[in-house]
């Protein structure tokens, strides 16, 4: 090769690889932006709905308080496969903390959202994946998703169930801070991610939200 | 009135125009086999695929990934050098582009075993078992993986069978019908791509990328590797015309078809070509032209090495010949100085003989070498003798053996009294020197003319050992 050649090669594999790190890192600011908030526990707790804003605030704060729980079962569950069930339901304790702020929220969306959405849970259509069947159930109470409940997840391979179960709490968590099943995927989870949103979209169809 | 400033120029300032052409489509070339590189690990990243390096298990499946991703790459950029695509013959010449393929095989290989091993790894401690219970559980228990098993297994084949030490024990034909398993090696592994990989996932930029890159793939290998040739040989209906004994064991065979004109085809190139008769039609040979081409036949000279080559003697007139090509930068297009040094040992005079009939130069300005071990066995010299005088070259034919043990391209007594390429060939830096012979005496005159000064963009040769 050319010193020019090797100039010009140079330039053009940094600048690819450039972009690819710069679209790469936005995928991952949308799904860590939300671990931001640290502590959000805490201001959750005195947060009492009155106003938009006060709903605004408190959804923040849920949604951090999920997200970090979310982090954390994702630690824990990167670290043992068998302890990643364990750890989905730490965060799901977790996150109980949260639920004062929950309410308020889903009573101040309740309003601006879909005033027709009937209250209960909802199950979702069971979607076909490479990696086995996907399904999940919604709760939905005054117009407000409340809780994502996965009953079938992918599985074919134990590979599969650890991915899934990584994921299924990062989903939830997304799903609950947006209010729809228009939420950003989890990298590395492409397809139980594919399944477990188009499962909730079906569900949240039904359910007419 | 203003100076003249062209008369100060010194030394072999001119440049062929053709050569900075080919130089500019070289960079183009390797430019864009650098970048494929970059893409596909843009590709990772994009994903996210910078932030999956925090356990020992997401490492290896990370590197994995990327691992599978380079080699593909690189598998594919094989496959292109290989499939005689117009723009690479015209860059790099088919044996330069055969030399890069060559060169690519092990480390995409590596590449590729890195892949499989660095996931099973990375699965093995997801799921905390040990890589066997890992590897048996992808086998059985993911989409497409028995297929990818089977394409890295015909990838090994293929390229243990190409180590030198292995292929030395086959003959071509059996090696390259191994070697042409790797095209199925290819094949199998694409599913397991598109459907266990979720980086390639349906709906994705990338997996337009990676499938439109396999499609062209495919779509030049299809093209210029096989479709051509026939079309071509079908346009030009070859046959042999004559046959003339030139020496104990080497023929000149002539052919004759139809648009030959319309062939493309330069002084100093070779077609790789396929005699059909009996205990022939099986093999394909790549034979120079040894003389210039023209609309009224083709020339090939060739000298009875391998055990076909000693039935081409026999060859009856009328027999049917099909070919690949023309190939080779051998040729005029490759000239950068206005001197030429022409040198070739033993059956290597062919594509010698061809280009001294048409190559460009001033009379005087160039050099013709023969080396062979007696004066007696070089061939053509009659023809070489006259072209010569015609032209304005001037011959010499250094006749002796090669003393043992000392890398030289001389006879004995000439390496002892220290002559070289310079000192035969004065003039050797501002010359284009063409070299043909076996490949390491071409090795010893390259070095010759290295040592000499000369740049390696004036040195020409092609090598047609497998």
């Amino acid at each position: 090769m050319r010193a020019r050649a090797v100039a010009l090669a140079t330039l053009a594999s940094v600048s690819i690889v450039g972009i690819g790190w710069q679209l790469g890192s936005q995928a991952i600011d949308v799904s860590q932006s939300l671990t931001a908030f640290t502590g959000g526990t805490a201001t959750a707790a005195t947060v009492t709905a009155t106003t938009d804003a006060a709903a605004q605030a408190a959804a923040t704060a849920k949604a951090a308080a999920d997200a970090a729980a979310a982090a954390k079962a994702q630690a824990d569950a990167a670290n043992t496969a068998a302890s990643a069930q364990a750890a989905a339901d730490a965060a799901d304790a977790s996150t109980a903390a949260a639920n004062t702020a929950a309410t308020a929220q889903a009573a101040a969306t309740a309003a601006a959202a879909s005033a027709a959405a009937q209250s209960g849970t909802f199950t979702g259509a069971v979607v076909q994946t490479q990696f086995g069947n996907m399904q999940v159930s919604v709760t939905i109470a005054n117009g407000a998703i409340t809780e994502v409940t996965p009953l079938q997840l992918t599985n074919r391979g134990g590979r599969s169930v650890a991915i899934s179960n990584q994921a299924a709490p990062i989903l939830r968590s997304e799903v609950l801070a947006a209010q729809s099943a228009n939420v950003q995927s989890v990298s590395g989870a492409t397809y139980t991610t594919q399944g477990y949103l188009r499962s909730l979209q079906s569900a949240l169809d039904t359910a007419g939200f | 009135m203003s100076l003249d400033t062209r008369t100060t120029r010194t030394g072999p300032a001119l440049l062929h125009p053709a050569y900075k052409k080919r130089m500019r489509l070289a960079d183009t070339l390797q430019i864009l086999c650098v970048a494929s590189v970059a893409i596909v690990i843009a590709i990772f990243l994009a994903d996210g695929g910078a932030a999956r390096f925090s356990t020992p298990a997401d490492v290896f499946t990370s590197l994995g990934i990327v691992a599978g991703l380079v080699g593909t790459d690189l598998l594919l950029v094989m496959l292109v050098l290989a499939a005689r695509l117009p723009p690479v013959a015209r860059a790099f010449g088919h044996d330069q582009a055969m030399a890069v393929h060559q060169s690519l095989g092990k480390p995409a290989l590596y590449l590729i075993l890195g892949h499989a091993v660095l996931l099973i790894t990375g699965y093995a401690l997801a799921e905390n078992v040990n890589v066997f219970i890992e590897a048996w559980n992808m086998f059985t228990g993911l989409p497409d993986m028995p297929l990818a098993f089977l394409g890295l297994a015909l990838m090994i084949g293929v390229v243990v069978t190409s180590l030198v030490v292995v292929r030395r024990k086959f003959r071509y034909e059996a090696w390259h019908a191994v070697h042409l398993l790797a095209y199925l090696s290819v094949l199998v592994a694409i599913p397991h791509q598109l459907s266990v990989g979720g980086l390639l996932s349906e709906g994705s930029i990338a997996r337009y990328y990676w499938l439109a890159l396999y499609v062209a793939v495919a779509g030049s290998i299809v093209v210029f590797r096989f479709l051509l040739p026939v079309v071509r040989s079908a346009r030009h209906q070859l046959r042999v015309a004559s046959i003339e004994q030139v020496a104990p064991g080497v023929v000149s065979i002539t052919l004759t078809g139809r648009k030959l004109e319309q062939l493309r085809a330069t002084s100093g190139q070779f077609f790789i070509w396929r005699f059909w008769a009996h205990g022939l039609w099986w093999q394909a040979h790549p034979f120079s032209l040894s003389s210039a081409p023209s609309g009224r036949g083709l020339r090939v000279t060739v000298r009875g090495l391998g055990d076909a080559s000693r039935q081409l003697p026999q060859l009856a007139r009328g027999t049917r010949v099909s070919f690949e090509g023309p190939y080779g930068l051998f040729t005029e297009n490759a000239r950068t100085s206005p001197r030429v040094v022409l040198i070739a040992a033993g059956i290597g005079v062919a594509p010698i003989r061809s280009l001294l009939e048409t190559v460009s130069f001033a009379p005087g300005h160039a050099t013709v070498l023969l080396r062979s071990h007696s004066v007696g066995d070089t061939y053509l010299v009659d023809e070489l003798t006259d072209l010569c005088r015609v032209r304005g070259a001037q011959l010499r034919v250094i006749a002796g053996k090669r003393p043992k043990g000392v890398s030289t391209w001389l006879p004995a007594d000439a390496a002892k009294a220290g002559i070289t390429l310079k000192k035969i060939v004065p003039e050797l830096t501002s010359s284009d020197i063409y070299i043909c012979g076996p490949r390491p005496w071409t090795d010893a005159v390259v070095r010759d003319a290295r040592s000499g000064g000369v740049p390696k963009k004036q040195i020409h040769y092609e090598r047609f050992d497998w």
